[in-house]
């Protein structure tokens, strides 16, 4: 198959899971296209909001639509790590003999939705670490492989919410994206309560197979990016690192901490997906600057001064954007 | 490798980014021109006005121009000096036309030989876009912003120009009193060296003063002083003239001389003049006593000229026969008299074609030659007279002052005894002569008394030689004498031009609008002085009571604007006649004017008797 007809065989696909998804989920265009961007990327995705607003809804619809095994994990005070990874429980065989076999957890799946991930504890958020780094997973001293692809698609409510804990900073640097979930508009609310307060629930289909998501993942790997471009994202997460001559002034205020590299990375593989949604070949500055919000809002780390003057990292993100030039001769321009 | 159709795609696009990069760098270079003109412009239109408010040079001016006009071309040279990079042009495209960077990646993808098939997609794709571009309206030739700005700031400077610049009247009276100080000190440098070249001194003192004279012109010519100054200059320089001609003045000889001097010409200038006006008169005139009468004819024959030019008809004929009568007369009369007047035949032909116009004019032509003529004559009866004057042997020379005359009348004593044997008479005639000179010799100096009684005493002992020597070494000491005098003059002259300087400066007039009060032969009499519009010529007034001048210096009150610009009041003054625009207030110049007539009067330069009268003027003028 050439390169031209898996461009195109992604183009399709990506419509038609925007389509099927289209028939659940009424509006939030864009916390659709990110979280697919993130599937594409190969990355995991995590869904901040109040609780109503269809984030479980979103990735329980993602998980019909792909032909990939699915498991639920609700996160709750009182779930251990065991309750996620698995673990050894003594098991009588055929013959009367007892053993001790491994009993897997929920996270051996290939798409896990985990439901409100803040509500856990610390040390059971921490339990995810492994598995979605490295894809593996280490319970009764053995370790194990996890099938790929492998997404982990969290939500959960706002930090400040009574009950919740906030995730550990190792673990939100592991999502690809974070992406907020707002309110929907008036005509989105009417269309919603038209779905599903009449008639039956929408049907929808399967369109993309294990092998095929595979294939089109290596593809968005394949999509060349320019030098300038890359520099561009570099400078940006550059940019975020305060108390450094590459520093924008408002991260010098307002940031306790900036990106890991992690975020460089999440930039350049959102804007090779986005250039492919967009029938592009290459990734351009705006596929960039549109992917910074989700991919960097979750790796700053604000100090107490932003806090105290209710800035949040979306503001410093939209500054930073608009002090860093895409090149010098945009600048001259 | 490239496919063809992507060696093809890139070299349209390549062909097209160098279109946009040419038009680029022309565009940075009419932007770079702007840039720096507005630079330019900016320089010059801040010297501008700082030459409006402060007293800028105006080369100043010519310097910031040059460096506006320096600028726009540097702004030029630098805008397009760097040609840009394809791949730089590409990004530029990229973000002007929002081409999501498709033609930067092509370019950047076409170099790398690992890019495999995305290498053509990319190509291609960024070809498509490539028939968006259009040079011209991507870099289209405009005037930027900093066009317009710069050409604000040069109208502004230009119109800034307009404006007339301030400068401060102290500033500006200072220049102006600078420039007549410098005049002052050149054309004082200038006379003196003339004065030095023309008439050695022979004393040292006069040749330190005359050379301090010349130090003191260099200095107001090239060191920058005040008014103030330089008048101290000027007056130090006058008091060190004065007290070195006090010093030569103490000497009766030399006043004496000067007194001389002052009655008449020297003995042998005279006598060549009157040998001049002789050969003159001679040439045209053999016999100059007839002039008179010929005069008288010739204005007899004018009156009937100017009869006849009114007449007509028959009485016409008869006064024009009458008139040739008379001129035949004239004729006869002026040929006997070998005087030469070609005008008279001119007259004569006019009368024969009765032309009485011509006729009339040749007449009055003739009549001035023949006035001339008297005037010469008049001189040389008058150059006679004085020569009469002369003393006609040595006690007469001595007595009249005519130091030269005598020492002359001395060299030819000394000769006549050195080289021949002379009878007794003789002796006894030379004798007397000299026993006659002995009294008018003491006005000279003991030293020539001396000389000539030790002459005489030689003579008497027939010692003839020694008597020859001791009246050549009075004749020396006599032309020791007029050496001196030369000497004083030399100083008189350097005091003439301080005294012009001092005018000069202190009025704030150049040297040529400033009169020399005339110094010379006056130097000796302290006592009168010169005062306020007196001449050398005019004596006896410090003489005169101070009640006999009141009369002549009743206060008048001048009417008329005192402000600097306005028209100057025309006053009629005995002196120096001044016109024009005022440059400094009217407080200011009558202060000035009563300070220097303060120090004239402490000075004793005023004579005594207008001492009261120019307090006064002043005093009135102040209030």
């Amino acid at each position: 198959m050439s390169t031209e007809s898996q461009i195109q065989s992604f183009r399709t696909t990506y419509a038609a899971l925007r389509g099927e998804i289209a028939k659940v989920i009424v509006g939030h265009d864009e916390i659709v296209a990110h979280t697919l961007i993130a599937l594409f990327a190969g990355g995991h995705v995590l869904l901040e909001g109040v609780p109503g607003l269809g984030k479980t809804l979103l990735i329980r619809t993602l998980s019909e639509v792909l032909d990939l095994g699915f498991n639920r994990i609700q996160f709750t005070p009182d779930l251990m790590p065991a309750d996620i990874l698995g673990t050894n429980l003594v098991m009588e065989s055929d013959s009367g003999r007892r053993e001790f076999q491994f009993q897997r957890g929920p996270i051996f799946a290939h798409l896990i939705l985990a439901d409100e991930i803040n509500r856990a504890t610390p040390k059971t958020q921490s339990a995810m670490l492994e598995a979605m780094q490295e894809k593996q997973v280490t319970a009764g001293g053995e370790l194990r492989k996890l099938s790929e692809p492998f997404f982990v698609m969290a939500t959960q409510n706002p930090i400040d919410q009574e009950g919740t804990y906030p995730l550990p900073e190792a673990q939100l640097d592991r999502f690809f994206f974070k992406i907020l979930v707002g309110y929907p508009s008036a005509a989105d609310l009417n269309e919603v309560i038209n779905r599903t307060t009449a008639g039956a629930r929408a049907e929808v289909n399967k369109v993309l197979t294990r092998e095929n998501l595979l294939k089109l993942m290596k593809l968005v790997r394949e999509v060349p990016v320019a030098s300038h471009v890359k520099d561009y994202a570099v400078r940006l997460v550059l940019a975020t690192h305060p108390k450094t001559d590459t520093a924008a002034s408002i991260a010098n205020q307002y940031l306790r901490f900036g990106s890991s590299p992690r975020g460089a990375q999440t930039l350049i593989l959102a804007g090779k997906v986005r250039a492919l949604t967009q029938g592009r070949f290459n990734v351009s500055f705006e596929d960039i600057q549109t992917a910074a919000l989700s991919a960097l809002r979750h790796r700053l780390i604000p100090n107490f001064e932003a806090e105290a003057e209710g800035i949040t990292t979306d503001h410093v993100i939209a500054q930073i954007l608009r002090d860093v030039p895409v090149t010098a001769e945009a600048v001259n321009a | 490798m490239l496919r063809p159709t992507s060696v093809s795609e890139l070299s349209q696009i390549q062909a097209a980014l160098r279109r946009v990069a040419r038009r680029r760098r022309r565009g940075r270079a009419w932007h770079g021109f702007w840039r720096g003109g507005l630079l330019g412009a900016s320089v010059w239109g801040l010297s501008l006005a700082l030459f409006k408010l402060m007293p800028i040079p105006t080369v100043v001016l010519w310097w910031t121009g040059a460096l506006g006009i320096a600028c726009a071309v540097i702004g030029f040279i630098v805008g397009g000096w760097r040609r840009p990079e394809l791949a730089e042009t590409a990004r530029w495209v990229d973000v002007q036309l929002r081409l999501r960077e498709r033609l930067s990646t092509a370019l950047e993808l076409a170099a790398n030989a690992d890019a495999g098939s995305w290498r053509d997609l990319v190509l291609q794709d960024a070809l498509g876009q490539v028939a968006k571009i259009e040079s011209k309206k991507l870099v289209p030739v405009r005037f930027p912003k900093v066009a317009r700005w710069a050409l604000g700031v040069l109208v502004v400077a230009v119109g800034l120009g307009f404006i007339p610049e301030y400068r401060s009247s102290a500033h500006q009276r200072r220049q102006a009193d600078t420039k007549v100080i410098q005049e002052a000190g050149a054309r004082m440098l200038e006379l003196t060296k003339q004065e030095l070249a023309q008439h050695p001194p022979v004393l040292d003192s006069t040749r330190k003063s005359l050379e301090a004279l010349t130090e003191l012109g260099t200095k107001l010519e090239r060191v920058s002083l005040t008014r103030g100054e330089a008048l101290k200059e000027v007056a130090s320089a006058t008091s060190r003239l004065q007290e070195s001609l006090s010093g030569l003045g103490k000497n009766p000889a030399l006043q004496k001389m000067t007194s001389a001097a002052r009655s008449g010409r020297p003995a042998e200038d005279l006598q060549k003049r009157i040998e001049a006006l002789q050969k003159q008169l001679a040439a045209q005139a053999e016999d100059p006593e007839a002039l008179e009468d010929l005069q008288k004819q010739l204005e007899q024959i004018q009156q009937l000229a100017q009869s006849y030019a009114q007449q007509t008809g028959a009485s016409a004929a008869a006064a024009r026969q009458q008139l040739s009568n008379a001129l035949n007369a004239f004729s006869q009369s002026a040929l006997q008299a070998g005087l030469s007047l070609p005008q008279l035949d001119d007259a004569i032909a006019a009368l024969a074609a009765a032309n009485p116009d011509q006729f009339l004019k040749d007449i009055t032509a003739a009549l001035t030659d023949l006035d001339k003529l008297r005037a010469l004559k008049d001189k040389l009866e008058s150059l006679q007279a004085q020569a009469e004057k002369l003393g006609r042997d040595l006690a007469e020379q001595l007595q009249q002052g005519q130091v030269e005359a005598a020492a002359d009348t001395l060299e030819k004593l000394a000769e006549k005894l050195q080289a021949a044997n002379l009878s007794p008479e003789e002796m006894r005639a030379m004798l007397e002569e000299l026993t006659k000179a002995q009294s008018p010799a003491g006005e000279y100096g003991d030293q020539i008394a001396d000389l000539l009684k030790q002459a005489m005493e030689q003579m008497q002992q027939g010692d003839q030689g020694k008597g020859a020597q001791s009246l050549a070494a009075a004749a020396q000491e006599l032309k020791d004498l007029l050496q001196q005098l030369g000497d004083a003059q030399s100083l008189l002259a350097g005091l003439d031009n301080l005294d012009h300087a001092s005018q000069s400066i202190s009025m704030g007039l150049g040297w040529g609008q400033c009169q020399s009060r005339g110094m010379s032969f006056n130097w000796f009499a302290d006592a009168g002085g010169k005062g306020a519009g007196s001449s050398s010529t005019e004596s006896g007034l410090a003489d005169r009571p101070p009640e006999a001048l009141a009369g002549d210096f009743e206060p008048t009150k001048i009417k008329g604007q005192i402000s600097p610009g306005a028209p100057m009041p025309s006053i009629t003054l005995k002196g120096v006649s001044i016109k024009g625009q005022s440059r400094v207030q009217y407080e200011e110049a009558a202060t000035a004017a009563q300070t220097e007539a303060q120090a004239a009067l402490s000075q004793e330069k005023i004579p005594r008797a207008y001492r009261n009268a120019v307090r006064d003027y002043f005093d009135d003028l102040k209030q």
